[in-house]
C-alpha cells in the first residue's frame, strides 16, 4: 500500500475502498498477519515489497493475485539476498531441472551474469508460490496460459486490472507538440533507447514534438548523455518521480502515452490503464498483457530488429487517429470498472470458500444419476459428462 | 434453416418467456424455416439443482436430430442457453435473476452460507461461459442488455419481441384504468388499488391472476373499493382486447421488467401507459407525456396520473396513438432478421 511506490500498492488503494463496500476485508501489516475466512496475496516481483507477503503465504495458503508472472527477482532478493545461496538453487532446479541449478551455480560464482537481470523471463521461479496458491487472480490471458503451461491445476480467475476513476485535473501541456509521454521507471527494459532513437526520427518530420519522460532513470542508465547523443535536449523534458496529482495532470497534457516494456514479466500496466481513462492513444510493446488490448486502443511494437522503424510508424499512426483511439480507450476503461473488478474479486474469494462443496455436490448428484442409469465411472459416456461440467466449469 | 429454439419448462406454470418461445418457433416457421421448440423442465432447488439443470441442457446433442444437422439454435431464458451448438444465437429473455440483482432481496435465493455464496458465483461462471460462447447475443429489452453488461461485461443486441396477436382495436376510451398482469407482489398492484383509495372515484378492472389475488382482494375491500374495483380474472383473449379496447389507459409497473409486453399491447390499442420510473422494461417504450406517463411509485402520483387521463381523453388518445406508431415497429419480420444476421 502507499507511501510505497510500486504499481502494485496503487493498484491495491485503489481496489481496497471498493472491496470494503462488498466484504470485511482486514489489511495484513508486515509481522502483523490478521485472522481471516481467507488470505489474499498481492505478489509482484519486488523483494522489498513481497517477501514478507510469500513468507505469510508459506505460513497461511490462499489466493494469490500474481502482478508478475516472472518472480525471479523476487526469489533471487528471498534467497541469495539472504546469504542463502542453497535456497536459490533449490528454487532453479524446482524451475528448470539439473541444468537451472548448475546455472544458478554459474551466478553465484559469478561465472555468468545475474539471470535475473539478463534472462529473467526464462526462468520465472514462480513455482514456489503456484504451489501456495489455493487459486490464483491473473490480469491477462497471457500469464492464465503461462500457469496452466507450468501445470498449477487450481482455480484460475482472468480479472481486468481496474480502471481509475477520471480526475478532475487541469492538464499540464508542455510547448508544443505532437506531445509524446512516457511514465514509469526509465530504463532499457521499458525501451527507453528505442524511444528516443524512434523520436528522433519522428521528431525530424514534426519539429515542434515532445518527449515528455516521467520516472526515476535506473541507476547506471545515463539518461542524459542518451538525449544529448541524439541533439534532443530542446525536445526531450524528463521529469523525475511525481506523486499521483502531478502524474494525472502530466498525462492529461500529452497526446499520445508510450508505455513500451520487454521483456515482459507478465505484469499489467498502470500507465496503459490511466492512458485508457484519459482517452490517450496507446503505442505498447507487442507482448504479454499489451498484446491483449484492442487494436483500436493501441498501437503496437515487436520488440525485434524493426522495433524503432516500427516505433515511428506507432507513433505518426496514433498521432493522425488520437480522438478515435482515445474514445475506444475511454470506452474500454469503462469495461474495467472498479466495482465490477471487486465483484469479480469477491467471487474468486467466494468461489474459495465454498466452491468445493458445490464442486462435491454437482458431482454427486451426476454420479449417482449416472450410476442409476448404468453410465460407468470410466466410460466414454462418463468422460462426456466430465467433458460438459468442465465447458461450464462446474 | 433448421432451427432450434430452447426454452425451459416450470412444469404447470406459463407466462412471457414461453409464449414467446413458442410465438418465435411458430413465426419461423411461418417464414420459410424449419424450426421446432425445444424443452426441459427446470428445477433451481435445493442446493445446485440449478447447476445440473444446466447441465442437462449442455448434454443436450443438437447438432443434428435423426441423422439431419441442425443449422441453428436459439437459447432463451436460463438454463436453456447452456446447450452446446456451433452455431448458437441466444436471445436473452432472462438470466437466473436470484443469482444477480434479486440476491439478498426478499426474491433472492442464496443464502449467506459460504456454500450458497459459491453457489451463487458458479451460475455467474456458467453464464460467462455459455452466454460468452454465442455467435449472437440478443436481449429482448434494454434492461436486459444492461443488465447483461452491468453481470457479465458482455455486450447484447437489444432486439424487443412483438406483443401477442389479440384483435387490438380501440373503440372508446372510458372511465376505468386497466391492469394486466399476473396477480404477484412484484407486479404492484397494491399501489393501483392505494391510488384509487386515494382518488376517490377512480374505476379499475384488474385482469389476470396468481397467488396474490386474495391478498389483493381484500386490500381492495379494506379500502373501500367495492364496486370501483373489479377483478376480472384470468380471461379470453377476446375479452382482454375487448378491455384494451374500451380502458382510458393501462397501469404497467413491474419492479425492474426484464420486458413487459402489456404497453406494448395497450399501444396496439392506442391506449396510453402509466409506469413507473424503477419498472426497468417498459420505460424503453413509454415516454413521459409522450406515449403515457411516468412517475415516482408512490400512490399519490399515481393517483394524481391516472386522474389526469380520465379528466384528458384527448390526451390519452394522442399518447395512444403515438404509441401505436412505435408498437407497430416492432414486428417478428424485424426479429427474425435481426437473429439470424
Amino acid at each position: 500500500m502507499p507511501p510505497e511506490r510500486s504499481g502494485i500498492a496503487d493498484y491495491s488503494a485503489l481496489l481496497l475502498p471498493a472491496l470494503r463496500e462488498l466484504v470485511d476485508v482486514e489489511v495484513a501489516r508486515k509481522g502483523r498477519p490478521p485472522r481471516a475466512d481467507v488470505g489474499l496475496y498481492h505478489v509482484g516481483n519486488n523483494p522489498e515489497s513481497h517477501a514478507w507477503i510469500v513468507e505469510q503465504l508459506r505460513r497461511e495458503p490462499g489466493v494469490v493475485v500474481l502482478h508478475d508472472f516472472v518472480l525471479h527477482h523476487l526469489v533471487a532478493g528471498m534467497t541469495l539476498g539472504r546469504k542463502d545461496g542453497p535456497g536459490y538453487l533449490a528454487a532453479m532446479e524446482r524451475d528448470s531441472g539439473v541444468a537451472g541449478r548448475l546455472l544458478g551455480l554459474g551466478v553465484i560464482d559469478g561465472c555468468i551474469p545475474p539471470l535475473w537481470e539478463v534472462r529473467p523471463e526464462d526462468f520465472p521461479l514462480c513455482g514456489e508460490v503456484l504451489d501456495l496458491a489455493t487459486g490464483l487472480i491473473v490480469h491477462s490471458r497471457f500469464v492464465a496460459e503461462r500457469v496452466r503451461e507450468r501445470g498449477y491445476g487450481g482455480s484460475v480467475w482472468h480479472v481486468p486490472h481496474p480502471a481509475w476513476p477520471a480526475p478532475d485535473i487541469a492538464a499540464e501541456r508542455l510547448d508544443g507538440g505532437p506531445v509524446i509521454g512516457a511514465f514509469g521507471n526509465l530504463n532499457p527494459s521499458k525501451r527507453v533507447p528505442q524511444l528516443l532513437d524512434a523520436f528522433e526520427r519522428f521528431h525530424d518530420s514534426h519539429p515542434d514534438a515532445r518527449l515528455l519522460l516521467v520516472g526515476a532513470a535506473a541507476p547506471g542508465f545515463d539518461l542524459a548523455w542518451r538525449i544529448g547523443h541524439e541533439g534532443l535536449q530542446e525536445a526531450v523534458v524528463q521529469v523525475d518521480y511525481v506523486d499521483e496529482e502531478r502524474l494525472w495532470a502530466l498525462m492529461a497534457g500529452v497526446d499520445v502515452v508510450a508505455s513500451l516494456r520487454a521483456p515482459t514479466m507478465g505484469e499489467t500496466s498502470g500507465t496503459a490503464i490511466r492512458a485508457l481513462t484519459l482517452g490517450k492513444p496507446l503505442v505498447v510493446s507487442d507482448v504479454g498483457w499489451f498484446s491483449e488490448l484492442p487494436d483500436d486502443v493501441a498501437r503496437k511494437v515487436k520488440p525485434d530488429e524493426r522495433e524503432v522503424d516500427a516505433l515511428v510508424d506507432a507513433l505518426e499512426a496514433s498521432t493522425a487517429a488520437a480522438a478515435e483511439m482515445g474514445a475506444a480507450g475511454r470506452a474500454l476503461a469503462e469495461r474495467h470498472d472498479l466495482r465490477r473488478v471487486a465483484d469479480l474479486y469477491v467471487a474468486a474469494l467466494e468461489e474459495t470458500v465454498g466452491g468445493e462443496a458445490v464442486r462435491d455436490e454437482v458431482l454427486r448428484e451426476v454420479s449417482e444419476v449416472a450410476a442409476e442409469v448404468g453410465i460407468a465411472p470410466a466410460s466414454a459416456e462418463a468422460a462426456a459428462l466430465g467433458r460438459a461440467m468442465d465447458e461450464i466449469e462446474l | 434453416m433448421r432451427i432450434l429454439v430452447c426454452s425451459p419448462q416450470v412444469p404447470f406454470a406459463r407466462g412471457g418467456a414461453e409464449i414467446l418461445a413458442e410465438r418465435l418457433t411458430h413465426e419461423l416457421n411461418e417464414q420459410g424455416h424449419e424450426a421446432d421448440l425445444v424443452t426441459m423442465p427446470f428445477k433451481w432447488y435445493p442446493g445446485a439443482k440449478v447447476l445440473t439443470h444446466a447441465l442437462m441442457w449442455r448434454m443436450a446433442d443438437l447438432t443434428e436430430v435423426d441423422g439431419r444437422r441442425v443449422d441453428l439454435v436459439i437459447g432463451t431464458k436460463f438454463p436453456s442457453y447452456a446447450v452446446k451448438h456451433p452455431n448458437k444465437v441466444v436471445w436473452l429473455v432472462h438470466q437466473f435473476r436470484q443469482a444477480y440483482e434479486l440476491d439478498r432481496t426478499e426474491l433472492g435465493q442464496f443464502s449467506e452460507s459460504d456454500e450458497d455464496r459459491a453457489l451463487r458465483r458458479a451460475v455467474q461462471r456458467l453464464d460467462r461461459v455459455a452466454l460468452g460462447e454465442a455467435r449472437k447475443l440478443g436481449a429482448i429489452s434494454q434492461n436486459v442488455a444492461d443488465r447483461v453488461k452491468r453481470n457479465l461485461g458482455l455486450d447484447a443486441e437489444v432486439i424487443l419481441p412483438p406483443p401477442q396477436q389479440l384483435a387490438f382495436r380501440c373503440d372508446s376510451y372510458d372511465d376505468f384504468v386497466l391492469s394486466v398482469n399476473r396477480l404477484d407482489r412484484a407486479k404492484r398492484i397494491d399501489l393501483l388499488l392505494e391510488a384509487a383509495a386515494a382518488d376517490g372515484s377512480m374505476r379499475l378492472v384488474i385482469a389476470g391472476d396468481g397467488p396474490d389475488r386474495e391478498r389483493l382482494e381484500e386490500v381492495a375491500r379494506r379500502n373501500g373499493l367495492d364496486g370501483r374495483a373489479v377483478f376480472a380474472g384470468r380471461v379470453s383473449e377476446g375479452e382482454l382486447a375487448d378491455l384494451y379496447a374500451t380502458c382510458r389507459g393501462v397501469y404497467y409497473a413491474p419492479v425492474d421488467e426484464d420486458y413487459g409486453m402489456v404497453p406494448y399491447e395497450a399501444f396496439m390499442a392506442r391506449k396510453p401507459v402509466v409506469t413507473t420510473r424503477d419498472a426497468g422494461g417498459p420505460l424503453d417504450i413509454v415516454h413521459d407525456r409522450e406515449t403515457g406517463l411516468v412517475i415516482e411509485p408512490r400512490a399519490e402520483e399515481l393517483a394524481r396520473a391516472c386522474r389526469f387521463l380520465l379528466d384528458h381523453e384527448e390526451e390519452a388518445r394522442a399518447w395512444g396513438n403515438a404509441g401505436r406508431a412505435i408498437a407497430e415497429q416492432v414486428t417478428w419480420e424485424r426479429v427474425i432478421a435481426q437473429l439470424l444476421s
